[in-house]
């Protein structure tokens, strides 16, 4: 076996698979060269605990930080927000579809023509990313939230 | 949907709940001071970037899916913010004419503030030795390629492991692996002058 060099921080840091690590320290039990180079590491880092410790935040963070975010707009909705917004914009063309189903339903049972059409009529519903298209995209927030929109149906059901 | 504390009141602050937003920086205030004195010296430089961090993430909080670990968004967002600062810093370094730099680079490779040095030790000696030390620590840390340095503060001073570094720098663990092993590599050579007899034996697994 070569020298695992490379592997005796991770061996340090526990971040080897076991399989690797056994072989790693059989190869150490075998080997003063790669567990000198362990115990240079292992001192680095047992040194590294003493350090001075890190400043504290100053008595004035919290009120610094209130200030600055007083000047912040309010937050940007979140997508799933903007989704309930979106679900109930939704409505108006999803309505609009579905009375233009209920007349292809008319016009299919005067035509006779085959239920499919009237299927496939209804299978748009269900589609947001047509239904959304028939409505004005406003912005490009908005035009994000229908692009994933099909991202959020297995969790948010379907309005 | 949330089990994170953290990330429920991230979803509570996106509904509009201000008190949650202040209730996160209150519980992540301490961390982010201190992690960003990793990559400045002054103590007040690293609060302002703290401060930055937490106005960064409150613009970014609609981008914010609860999916994602609070922990390591809020420390990729600490992580590009600092990483800019000391280029920054550099940039600035590379501009200044010698003698005048506008930009206040103090205490760069100076001897340690002992006014500043930590009650917590318990001896002079030892509170000279820690503010050697951490003088060592810091300019190991400015020689670092930033990627080894951003691994090596987040490994070794917020104690994430292999796979929360990765998420937080967008890479790959065995590519953290080698990120951190490598400043770990070159912390041993930079600190082996501070070698305390009898340390090298403890392992630290």
């Amino acid at each position: 076996m070569n020298h695992p060099l490379d592997d005796l921080t991770a061996l340090l840091d526990g971040a080897l698979p076991e399989r690797r690590r056994a072989e790693v320290e059989r190869h150490l039990a075998a080997c003063p060269t790669c567990r000198a180079e362990r115990d240079r590491l292992a001192a680095a880092l047992s040194m590294l605990g003493a350090l001075p410790a890190p400043p504290e935040p100053s008595p004035w963070f919290a009120t610094r930080l209130e200030a600055r975010l007083a000047e912040e707009p309010p937050p940007a909705p979140g997508l799933l927000s903007r989704l309930a917004r979106w679900r109930w914009r939704l409505a108006v063309p999803a309505t609009a579809l579905a009375a233009a189903a209920a007349v292809t339903l008319l016009v299919v049972r005067q035509q006779r023509v085959d239920e499919e059409t009237l299927a496939r009529s209804l299978d748009l519903m269900e589609n947001y990313e047509v239904v959304a298209s028939l409505g004005d995209v406003e912005s490009e927030e908005d035009a994000a939230v229908v692009a994933s929109l099909h991202e959020l149906v297995g969790k948010e059901g379907r309005p | 949907m949330a089990q994170d504390p953290d990330a429920a009141l991230m979803v509570a602050f996106q509904r509009g709940d201000a008190a949650a937003f202040r209730a996160l920086y209150e519980r992540h205030a301490r961390a982010m001071v201190a992690f960003c004195h990793r990559f400045v010296k002054d103590p007040a430089r690293a609060e302002e970037l703290a401060q930055d961090v937490f106005v960064k993430l409150h613009r970014s909080a609609g981008r914010y899916a609860p999916s994602a670990r609070f922990k390591t968004f809020l420390y990729r967002v600490a992580t590009n913010h600092c990483l800019n600062e000391v280029r920054r810093g550099e940039y600035a370094a590379r501009q200044a004419t010698p003698g005048a730099s506008p930009d206040d680079r103090d205490g760069e490779a100076g001897a340690p503030d002992l006014d500043a040095l930590p009650s917590s030790a318990a001896s002079p000696h030892q509170a000279l030795e820690a503010g050697r030390l951490e003088v060592a620590v810091t300019a190991l840390l400015d020689r670092l390629p930033e990627k080894q340095r951003a691994a090596f503060v987040l490994c070794r001073f917020e104690g994430m492991s292999y796979e929360e570094i990765a998420e937080t720098l967008e890479t790959t663990v065995s590519a953290v692996k080698s990120l951190v092993h490598r400043a770990t590599v070159a912390a041993a050579a930079a600190l082996a002058p501070f070698g305390a007899p009898g340390a090298a034996g403890e392992e630290t697994p």
